[in-house]
């Protein structure tokens, strides 16, 4: 694997990090990735190798639905929505998500 | 399941979808001035399908499609290993199709589970009036009786023959629901003279003539009327492949029946036994019989089955059997699976650089592995495939032997669907076993093949050594069948068989109802054929050794000591100048004489006889009482040697003879023997003369004693034919795999050996080099066998005759000399090919 000067995400935040992005509204693949880019202050990147397998996942999963649409330059795009599902996900994924980072935190200041 | 099939069907679409996308995301990153993204294109979309599933089966197929075409490239590796494995495959299963027609084939009537063989008071032929008053009992849906051996004269215009006849009660088609090929089966309110003809005797002798329903055929002198024929895969209740030329109902007064019931729907084995005990019970005070009490021991066995394997010994006896021949074949099969994996072993070493280039490009290990193992499988199953064509022609070419059988019997095979999920499962596990081991080798190896190690050698050396080893199993198996077969063939059956001939006479019932008239017959043959030129001693007897056997069970009182046994023996009847005829010797007292006609009774035992009830103490003069009432004296006047009565093979029996003319003979099928100074096979014709010209009406068969006691050889026969060739598979199976290692090993150290004759090595020490490796990997494959076999032969007791043991000496002996000259054969062509190496090219290999 070549080096990349960004942060590795860890296994299983991509999935809780789209499904929050998706909470603002449907969003096709590359506004996902940059959204995400954007709200971590341009320190988190997401490859592409690992954005469309995840979006897979989560599709087959239920927790999202994707339709195809019209994008803001009129380009045909596969957008992505959040389901009731995904919602209940990502709120379960967040307090699992809170209480892991707390603790984490802890050990570290000590 | 449906959304798997829905997402194949969506393949391309989705397929299309993420092209798309992903194009799309490119173009986006592009137009913002982000770098291109980096990552494999073709890894992501793997990985996103990968979620869909279908990437697995859309694998299997390339591999398919790329297995085929890689191995179109090599078609010798694909000659030899689908015959190896279609020889492997088609024995086994030929054997598997024959242990399914004699063990699970289902009778041919409707519903075969309901109906269960029925033995009242210890009997298997009971009197048609008996089975009438079960089946008025009630306990059963149905009941209905069946005389299995029975002969009738048929004459076809031209001359008179005996053919096999099964008498059955009216009820018996219908009751049971008998499929019929034409016409109808027997009806209850049809006349006696009706008849149903069986397929194969239809075809042969009626030429397949749909016609001949409503006409009539000549039996035993009367006209009786072709209702149906049966379908040609007709099946027996006795099973077994037994298949009686004609269906007739019961018409001579007397003739016992066996009886089969149809179970009521919902009823138990052990209800039903209780219900008929109950209906026995009544019997004996209606129709009370003088030895013997309807219910005492009434037993219900099923007649299809598992259930008919536990309760019968026959069918046990040859589950048994077939049981074995399925391991040893199994064996034979992994040997074959052994010389393809060492094949694929030696392929895998020679495709490193292409897997080792698929892995550094990113293919999982998984992947791989998978994508090898679909060749095994296409290799695999494209030898079942054969394998099955093969089972087909052998099992065709089977149903066309005559066996020497005093019965008809036909097999019927057929590549059902459980022949054909048997051939499947050895597919897959042959499959397994022959690629897994090169698959996971060729892909470890690969990772290490930075180092740029020469691939070892170990494995395919093992493979060979554990090859070597199941042969020695095999063959010690075949070779002890051998050595049955020459020792049973060397056993004494106790007369002379080679001097024999033996004749048979059906005579028409309704002409020879009384005693009288029978015995009139007798003495005009006995004295006509004493005066053929060259016959000297003609005997006539109820029963021919190995052909037919009555074992009685009875108690005798000797009243001279008072002492009182209970005696079980094979018995017989017999005219004075059976022991001449036979060459049986007479050792004490006398042979019967024309003077025993039944005024004093007096009986011939043989020396086991005497060895077991008369404790090897004088026996000629003694008395005992027996008989109906257990009182009627019977003085023994000679005592003769043992002779054998079913198989050659079985230990000595207590045999008693009694004189013809005493016994009241109930049967119209009357035997004889005579011995001959001239060749036997010349007399045939002039005795078939002498029958003819007493009875025209009788139907008759002549045949020398030899050609007729084929039944005593079969087991053994069977037993070294199948085992034997087995054996012989298996060697040279084993054969080809260890010279394909020795050949594939020369090849490599052709380098070594140019250097050591560079350095002045002699063809002596490279011949004995090559020569050494091959004996090292036989000599300890043999060893490893011998002693597995030692133990793993030892249940084969079972089948081997007296006096030869499964841990045999000269057995293993034989077995072990074999294995050596299999080892020098097989590094024959190597050692040639050592022996050649020039030593200056060879340092220029590679």
């Amino acid at each position: 694997m070549a080096k990349s000067s960004y942060p590795t995400l860890l296994q299983g935040t991509l999935d809780l990090l789209i499904l929050h992005v998706l909470q603002r509204g449907p969003m096709h693949g590359y506004a996902i990735a940059q959204t995400i880019h954007l709200l971590s202050d341009e320190v988190l990147k997401v490859e592409e190798g690992s954005l469309y397998p995840a979006l897979y996942r989560l599709e087959l999963d239920g927790a999202i639905s994707a339709s195809w649409g019209v994008s803001e330059n009129n380009r045909r795009a596969k957008y992505y929505e959040i389901t009731e599902r995904g919602r209940k996900l990502v709120s379960e994924q967040q307090n699992t998500w809170n209480r892991l980072s707390l603790a984490v935190q802890r050990v570290l200041a000590r | 399941m449906r959304g798997l099939f829905l997402k194949l069907l969506r393949r391309r679409h989705l397929h299309r979808d993420l092209e798309r996308e992903l194009a799309f995301h490119r173009e986006m990153a592009a137009a913002q001035g982000n770098p291109v993204p980096l990552g494999n294109p073709a890894v992501i979309k793997e990985q996103a399908l990968d979620l869909w599933r279908f990437t697995f089966l859309e694998n299997v197929w390339r591999d398919l499609v790329y297995g085929a075409r890689s191995l179109r490239r090599s078609p010798a590796l694909v000659v030899s290993t689908v015959l190896s494995l279609a020889l492997g495959i088609g024995v086994n299963t030929t054997i598997f199709s024959l242990a399914v027609e004699f063990l699970f084939s289902e009778p041919s009537v409707s519903n075969s589970r309901s109906i269960v063989s029925v033995r009242l008071g210890g009997n298997s032929h009971v009197k048609p009036e008996v089975i009438e008053f079960v089946r008025q009992g009630g306990v059963f849906a149905d009941v209905v009786g069946e005389r299995e051996e029975s002969f009738v004269n048929w004459n076809d215009g031209t001359q008179t023959r005996p053919i096999f006849g099964m008498v059955t009660t009216k009820n018996f088609f219908t009751a049971l629901g008998v499929p019929m090929a034409y016409g109808r089966g027997l009806l209850p309110g049809d006349p006696d003279e009706v008849v149903v003809l069986n397929n194969h005797f239809w075809r042969k002798h009626f030429h397949s003539d749909p016609s001949i329903v409503g006409r009539s055929i000549n039996l035993d002198g009367k006209a009786y009327t072709v209702v149906g024929v049966l379908p040609a895969q007709h099946r027996t209740l006795l099973g077994f492949g037994f298949a009686p030329d004609v269906y007739l109902p019961y018409f001579i007064e007397d003739t016992l029946l066996a009886i089969y019931a149809r179970l009521k729907p919902g009823m138990s084995i052990d209800k039903a036994r209780a219900g008929v005990t109950l209906v026995a019970k009544r019997l004996d005070t209606v129709l009370p019989e003088p030895y013997f009490k309807y219910g005492t021991s009434c037993e219900v066995k099923p007649v299809s089955g598992f259930a008919r394997i536990k309760k019968q010994r026959e069918a046990l006896a040859l589950g048994l059997f077939f049981l074995m021949l399925q391991i040893v074949l199994g064996l034979v099969l992994l040997i074959a699976c052994a010389n393809v994996a060492s094949l694929l072993l030696a392929r895998a070493a020679s495709r490193r650089q292409e897997i080792a280039v698929r892995l550094s490009l990113g293919a999982s290990r998984r992947r791989l592995v998978q994508q090898l193992m679909v060749e095994s499988l296409l290799l695999s199953t494209v030898g079942a495939g054969f394998g099955l064509a093969l089972a087909h022609i052998v099992a065709t070419l089977l149903t066309r032997i005559r066996f020497p059988l005093p019965f008809p019997l036909r097999l019927q095979f057929s590549l059902d669907w459980r022949v054909a999920t048997y051939a499947t499962c050895l597919a897959i596990i042959a499959t397994v076993v022959c690629g897994l081991l090169p698959a996971w080798q060729s892909v470890r190896e690969s990772i290490a093949s930075q180092s740029k190690r020469e691939p070892k050698l170990r494995l395919r050396r093992a493979l060979v050594m554990a090859q070597v080893a199941t042969s020695v199993i095999v063959l010690v198996t075949g070779s002890l069948f051998l050595r049955n077969l020459l020792k049973a063939n060397s056993i004494s059956p106790g007369f002379d068989v080679r001097h024999t001939l033996r004749a048979e006479a059906h005579l028409p019932p309704a002409r020879y109802e009384d005693q009288q008239s029978k015995d009139r017959y007798v003495d005009q043959i006995l004295h006509e054929l004493a005066a053929v030129p060259g016959i000297e001693g003609v005997a006539a007897a109820r029963i021919l050794p190995f052909t037919d056997q009555a074992t009685r069970g009875q108690g005798l009182k000797f009243p001279d000591t008072g002492q009182n046994v209970h005696a079980s023996f094979s018995w017989n009847a017999v005219t004075p100048e059976y022991f001449r005829a036979m060459s049986i010797p007479v050792l004490q007292g006398r042979s019967f004489l024309i003077s025993d006609d039944g005024e004093n009774n007096v009986a011939i035992v043989n020396q086991e006889f005497v060895k077991r009830y008369l404790a090897n103490q004088r026996a000629v003069g003694r008395v005992f009482l027996w008989g109906p009432d257990g009182n009627t004296p019977c003085q023994i006047v000679g005592v003769v040697g043992n002779t054998k009565t079913l198989t050659i093979g079985e230990d000595d029996r207590p045999q008693l003879y009694e004189p013809l003319a005493q016994i009241n003979d109930d049967r119209t099928r009357i035997q004889f023997v005579m011995k001959s100074t001239l060749p036997p096979v010349m007399q045939l014709d002039p005795v078939r003369g002498v029958l003819r010209r007493v009875e025209p009406a009788a139907g008759t068969e002549v045949a020398t004693l030899f050609s007729s006691i084929g039944l005593a050889f079969l087991p053994s026969q069977v037993g070294a034919a199948l085992l034997g060739s087995a054996g012989v598979l298996g060697l040279l199976l084993a054969t080809i795999g260890l010279y394909g290692v020795m050949v594939y090993s020369v090849e490599r150290r052709t380098r070594e050996i140019g250097l050591r004759v560079a350095v002045g090595a002699g063809q002596r020490n490279i011949l004995r080099m090559v020569l050494f490796d091959s004996l090292k990997i036989t000599a300890m494959g043999s060893a490893l066998g011998l002693c597995v076999a030692l133990v793993a032969t030892r249940p084969l007791a079972l089948f081997l005759v007296q006096g030869l043991k499964p841990a045999d000496p000269l057995t293993f002996g034989i077995v072990a000399v074999i294995l050596g000259l299999t080892g020098v054969i097989a590094a024959w062509g190597p050692v040639r090919r050592a022996l050649a190496i020039d030593p200056m090219s060879a340092l220029r290999h590679e």
